[in-house]
């Protein structure tokens, strides 16, 4: 809190009031405060808490305006936005309190946990407001899975698959929390039992879309986390989420795109891999999808950078990932091959079910989807068929949509090392009889 | 002279004795009708003295007054043309009656016939339990009165057989054979009154061996009705959802007496025609979407009943569930959870039962295509705002969600023919006595608590698989409950005393969505 000391309103108590970082965060909370500006102010000042200090003491926006530098290019610090910095100083108390209410930490460039790929980026966010493990801000290998708000099933499919084999081979998968591809692939490692990282287009107050608060909070209890370069209660706008788009990338090693339609912000994140150096891939589709324009639109604009994704397995070579051995070399599980070599992982997880539910598990992990292709192959009653679903469903390994049911987790011959999350709450319903 | 006389009204699905008091005075010639008559009372002035006129007596040109006792009570209808008619005739002497407590109902034409009102069957059941020995009915709903015992029911087809009935003591018509008690506290068996009824002609009603594929809608259909818990059908447009809930009526098995007796009072109150026995058929409603809040519930000047009350021990059909108006959606909880529906009404209240199974259809977005790589316009959010006009709590009220797939052609032509209605409509009728058989005589839809631990019969073993799928589910305590009651249908289908893992395992299956785990939380 910003006290008055012995020595006077400007005196030196003040200075111990607040931290650098969370004098960051009360700059980040004004609005059109910009980084440029930013920067500038905190050079001028020589820290932000000093510029904090400036703004409360009295004259504070004359201040503000005086001690920050301009030329001929930098106009003079406008007036009205040195006194919206004045009012965020004032209420400082209240950011900080609302920041601790949604548990967030505050994370400086200079911090061991801050992300070390974003440091190397073109204006790299001066603090993150994190929720969850910080640990999860950095990993050996992180890749960025993007796509459309709008996926198709075939799209949705594949972001599950690409999250569980990410997931399994240890890569820290980022994305951006929105619903569509960016929410599968995160709910798709959490079930695999991984950790994900999602960069928000707003601040955490504001969680967009407000539907994925579970999504969000199974991320964090997944030992993952949810960072954002802005202040609590910013409103994401149409501006933010582009903004936005340059941390997933810049955050990762890699970018995967799934799907993206021809002007999708999944684009916007390509563009900004290849900017910052980092590899990018775009999962091909037909060239009559509406979803895959976007995705074939780029590759054919930047041959030789932009590079396609021809199958899970050969994608996770070209990361150089380590399970990529752990997956057979040439055909993916799909859903229409009704004869294909299962993975070694599927065998596995299969054969860790209790005898009643292995017919079942294999006749999904083949392609069957309804309840009636599945009492057709197996020869069950309908009720045993239903049962066992939900046995299979409770132990993440079958997910359920429109009807259809579909491998998920190990049964899709991802190999997880991790148990899957919430398995404590689960005591009973194993796998095994 | 004065002339005083018994009649009936109807309010909301209840009989209630009145006086019809006609004093015929002499002075300017007039007819007044007081004691809070509504227009379809004010307009019986017009029938009366049609009626007389044609009949072959004379209204008298005198000052006719009318009393409606007790005059507190709003009246509404035609059930009182014929005393008041009557009245007008021995208040002007044109005839003496002969001695004796006798109760009329019944509208009159202007030709002087005597014509069936609707809820002639809680009036006539009303004026017996005032002690009335005698009451005079329209001769085409005779049969409709007789189902009252305790009262000799005389029917009459025109006002000149009514006067002619009362001047002599000679019984009319036939005595009464066909008798049901109208209390619940003291049931009489039923001995049968010609052929059961029923509301919906069976030839319209499809047989499940033409539901080709949907085994999973098949299989949840036949626990909903088994246990009559209430089941929404999810699907795109041409999986079936109409057409599965279509075959309802011809699963269902016939109604108890107690039930049928409910069901017919209803149908006569509503005043769904000639009623000439006791309706055995469980009624199947299916209102349109554009069904209005009074049409649902009842209500309306006279509070007439509503679809809750006309499916009363039957099912309601509501077909695109979410193109429903909300307030009609959320008039459904209080009837879901208590099986009755309370009417308050400016000065006026009515408790009607409402002990329907609701059956609902909704396809998955606006466009319907969910789900489907080709042809969904529907944006996430779209999906997600359409299916949250189900609100929380009616979600909350639904035992049974089925996702209907669309299925793929190989499935539906040149696969063998499914099972017929017959076969499944036998074990709905075996499931439903096991569960009549138990304490408390209930289906398991309104077993809940303790009752429902206790003819769970668990065993340790079960009650850890219980544990496990709540905390796995995050289901609440209602949730639990609502598992476990469909799991002892499931039971119930199965023979089964106690239920049994696979049966927590098979009922879960259908649970809420939202419960389900985090993979699929993404939307």
């Amino acid at each position: 809190m910003i006290g008055i000391g012995e020595a006077g309103p400007t005196g030196g108590a003040r200075a111990t009031g607040l931290e650098e970082r969370e004098a960051v965060a009360v700059l980040l909370s004004v609005q059109h405060l910009g980084p440029m500006t930013l920067a500038r102010l905190i050079a001028g000042c020589g820290s932000a808490a000093a510029v904090v200090e400036a703004a409360t003491a009295s004259g504070g926006a004359a201040r503000l305006v005086a001690c920050t530098p301009h030329d001929h290019v930098d106009r003079p610090l406008a007036v009205d936005l040195a006194s919206a910095i004045v009012d965020a100083a004032v209420r400082a108390g209240q950011l900080l309190d609302r920041t601790r209410a949604l548990g967030l930490a505050l994370v400086l460039p200079g911090d061991p946990s801050y992300p070390a790929r974003l440091r190397t980026i073109e204006l790299p966010p001066p603090l993150l407001f994190v929720r969850g493990d910080e640990a999860a801000l950095n990993a050996v290998h992180a890749v960025g899975v993007v796509g459309t708000r709008r996926p198709s099933d075939a799209g949705r499919r594949v972001a599950t698959r690409l999250g569980a084999a990410l997931a399994g081979a240890g890569a820290l998968v980022v994305s951006g929390l929105a619903v569509g591809i960016d929410g599968a692939t995160h709910a798709a490692v959490v079930a695999a039992g991984g950790r994900t990282l999602a960069f928000i287009g707003g601040g955490h107050g504001r969680l967009f879309p407000a539907a994925h608060d579970r999504l969000a909070d199974a991320i964090v209890a997944a030992g993952g986390a949810i960072a954002s370069e802005y202040a609590p209660d910013t409103e994401p706008t149409t501006g933010t989420f582009p903004r936005r788009n340059r941390l997933i990338s810049g955050a990762a090693d890699a970018v995967v795109v799934v799907e993206a339609g021809a002007r999708s912000g999944a684009l916007v994140t390509a563009s900004w891999a290849l900017e910052q150096g980092r590899e990018c891939f775009l999962v091909p589709g037909p060239i009559d999808a509406p979803m895959s324009a976007g995705c074939l639109g780029f590759l054919r604009d930047w041959p030789g950078a932009a590079r396609i994704v021809s199958g899970i397995p050969q994608l996770l070579d070209d990361l150089g990932l380590p399970a990529a051995a752990a997956l057979p070399a040439r055909r993916l599980p799909s859903p229409d091959a009704r004869s294909f070599v299962r993975p070694a992982g599927t065998l596995a997880a299969i054969a860790t079910l209790r005898p009643d539910d292995q017919p079942l598990a294999r006749a999904i992990a083949d392609g069957a989807a309804t309840v009636d292709e599945l009492v057709a192959v197996c020869g069950l009653p309908v009720g045993a068929v239903l049962g066992a679903l939900t046995r299979l469903e409770s132990a993440a390994l079958v997910t359920a949509r429109h009807g259809r049911y579909e491998a998920a987790g190990a049964l899709l011959g991802a190999a997880t090392t991790r148990r899957p999350p919430r398995a404590s709450a689960r005591p009973a319903l194993p796998p095994a009889a | 002279m004065l002339a005083s006389l018994l009649s009936a009204t109807l309010v909301g699905l209840e009989g209630r004795v009145i006086r019809v008091e006609v004093d015929v005075a002499p002075g300017l010639p007039g007819f007044t009708i007081v004691g809070l008559g509504d227009a379809s009372v004010r307009e019986a002035r017009e029938r009366v003295r049609g009626a007389i006129r044609n009949a072959g007596f004379v209204h008298p040109p005198r000052r006719i007054t009318v009393n409606l006792a007790p005059a507190d009570l709003p009246k509404s209808g035609s059930a009182g043309d014929l005393a008041i008619a009557i009245g007008i005739l021995v208040g002007s002497e044109q005839f003496t009656p002969a001695a004796g407590r006798v109760a009329l109902v019944g509208e009159l034409s202007l030709g002087g016939e005597v014509r069936r009102p609707p809820g002639l069957l809680p009036m006539v059941a009303a004026i017996a339990r005032r002690g009335v020995a005698r009451v005079i009915v329209p001769a085409d709903a005779a049969a409709e009165a007789r189902l009252v015992p305790g009262i000799e029911v005389v029917a009459a087809a025109t006002l000149g057989e009514v006067v002619a009935i009362l001047r002599s003591r000679r019984r009319a018509g036939p005595a009464t054979t066909a008798r049901v008690d109208l209390s619940v506290a003291a049931p009489a068996p039923f001995t049968g009154a010609g052929g059961p009824p029923s509301l919906v002609p069976i030839g319209e009603v499809p047989d499940l061996a033409e539901v080709h594929g949907q085994r999973e809608a098949r299989r949840a259909l036949e626990v909903a009705l088994a246990g009559g818990h209430a089941l929404l059908l999810v699907g795109p447009p041409g999986t079936g959802k109409t057409l599965l809930a279509r075959t309802i009526p011809g699963l269902l098995p016939d109604l108890g007496d107690e039930e049928a007796l409910a069901v017919t009072i209803v149908a006569s109150a509503a005043g769904d025609g000639r009623i000439d026995g006791l309706i055995r058929r469980p009624p199947f409603r299916a209102p349109h979407h554009t069904t209005s809040y009074a049409a649902m519930v009842g209500g309306g000047p006279h509070l007439t009943p509503g679809e809750v009350t006309r499916a009363d021990h039957g099912t309601l059909f509501l077909d695109e569930l979410a193109e429903f108006s909300r307030d009609v959606l959320e008039a459904l909880r209080q009837p879901l959870e208590d099986g009755r529906v309370d009417i308050v009404r400016a000065g006026r209240a009515a408790t009607m039962p409402a002990r329907f199974q609701l059956i609902a259809a909704m396809n998955p977005c606006p466009c319907g295509l969910a789900g489907f790589d080709i042809g969904c316009a529907c944006g996430e959010s779209v999906i997600d705002r359409y299916q949250r006009r189900i609100s929380g709590p009616l979600r909350d009220r639904i035992d049974l969600w089925v996702r209907m797939p669309r299925m793929p052609a190989h499935l539906l032509i040149g696969a063998p023919e499914p099972e017929g209605s017959a076969a499944v409509a036998a074990r709905i009728a075996e499931a439903r006595a096991r569960q009549l058989s138990r304490p408390g005589r209930q289906l398991n839809v309104r077993v809940a608590g303790r009752a429902l631990r206790r003819v769970s019969r668990l065993t340790p073993a079960t009650i850890a698989s219980l544990i496990a799928l709540a905390e796995g589910e995050r289901l609440s305590g209602r949730g639990a409950d609502r598992l476990l009651r469909v799991a002892r249908t499931i039971a119930d289908l199965d023979g089964a005393e106690a239920v049994a893992e696979a049966h927590l395992h098979e009922a879960a299956r259908w649970r809420l969505p939202g419960g389900r785990p985090i993979a699929a939380l993404a939307s």
